[in-house]
């Protein structure tokens, strides 16, 4: 009887053991809770060695245990890896202010060029009277609309005369 | 003092299956009790806490709850992936019990059986849990 005892020695730890690491492993590869997934794999850590060391002094079956050390360190290593995650993430939180500037000026930037090169049509509507007004703004039109202009309106003399009146 | 089942207590294969078993289930009664709808689950998202930014996992309950009460759709809006993790419990879930009642029954090939069931659930883990696992150690 006492030999019997002795040989399941450990045994009860072993499947605490393994318990715990088997929620400790579920929980550490869910993101949202994976940092409290070191407690538990700890105290599975801390129960497998306990169970052991038991089982090597009375020689009884170890497969149990060495399943839940093994389980709960791998658990515990993917729970550790999210300290990164989260030291990571909060250095990124520190350089966003100023990648935010340089996203609006890169949009700004987008529309200007966009609104460049853009046809814009204006209509008005007022019961049966309608107004419709299409332009072109293509760089190269104004340009040439600015040509143009200025062959229309070009002075016949280069002077120019200002005539200024004072009187009471 | 014998607490555990001898059949149990002899074999850590049996073990490990009544215990993840009953790991799913515990999740199952959570995301049952819990409610989409009152929003009263206890356990929040600390990634989202700490960082401000919302996780891969978020809304992973109310997903799980959500696919419980049959609400698919609803359930891919809070979590993408949420069917996915939740198919790999299911899965393992009647997995446990098939593989419990083949090991009791095959004497001879519960070597092969053992080696089958952990390749087979290690593949359904990563194909589950990939974008989780990416989202983790791409940070590491």
């Amino acid at each position: 009887m006492e030999e019997e005892v002795k040989k399941d020695s450990g045994q009860n730890l072993g499947v605490a053991a393994l318990i715990t690491a088997i929620v400790t492993f579920v929980l550490a590869a869910i993101p949202c809770i994976g940092l409290i997934a070191i407690i538990p794999g700890i105290i599975s850590i801390v129960l497998a060695s306990v169970g052991l060391s038991q089982a090597a002094r009375n020689n009884s079956p170890r497969g149990i245990l060495v399943a839940g050390l093994i389980i709960a360190i791998i658990a515990c290593m993917i729970s550790f890896s999210q300290v990164f995650v989260f030291s990571k993430i909060a250095e990124k939180a520190d350089k966003w202010p100023g990648k935010i500037e340089e996203i609006v000026n890169d949009v700004q930037n987008d529309v200007l060029k966009d609104l460049e090169d853009a046809n814009i049509s204006i209509k008005v509507e007022n019961g049966d009277e309608k107004v419709e007004i299409t332009t072109n703004i293509d760089k190269k039109d104004r340009e040439q609309t600015l040509e143009d202009l200025e062959v229309e309106s070009k002075p016949e003399n280069d002077s120019i005369t200002i005539t200024v009146t004072t009187g009471k | 003092m014998r607490t555990i089942p001898a059949a149990v207590r002899n074999n850590p294969y049996l073990t490990a299956n009544i215990a993840f078993s009953g790991v799913i289930l515990l999740i199952m009664v959570y995301s049952a009790i819990f409610s989409p709808l009152k929003d009263n689950y206890p356990v929040t998202c600390l990634h989202e806490r700490i960082t401000g930014e919302p996780c891969v996992s978020c809304g992973l309950s109310h997903s799980f709850s959500l696919i419980l009460r049959g609400k698919f759709d609803e359930a891919h809006n809070w979590n993408v992936y949420g069917m996915r993790v939740f198919l790999f419990f299911a899965a393992q879930f009647l997995m446990r019990i098939l593989f419990s009642v083949v090991y009791f029954r095959n004497n001879d090939s519960r070597k092969q059986l053992i080696i089958f069931d952990i390749a087979g659930s290690i593949i359904l883990f990563f194909l589950s849990f990939h974008q989780f696992l990416v989202y983790i150690f791409k940070y590491s």
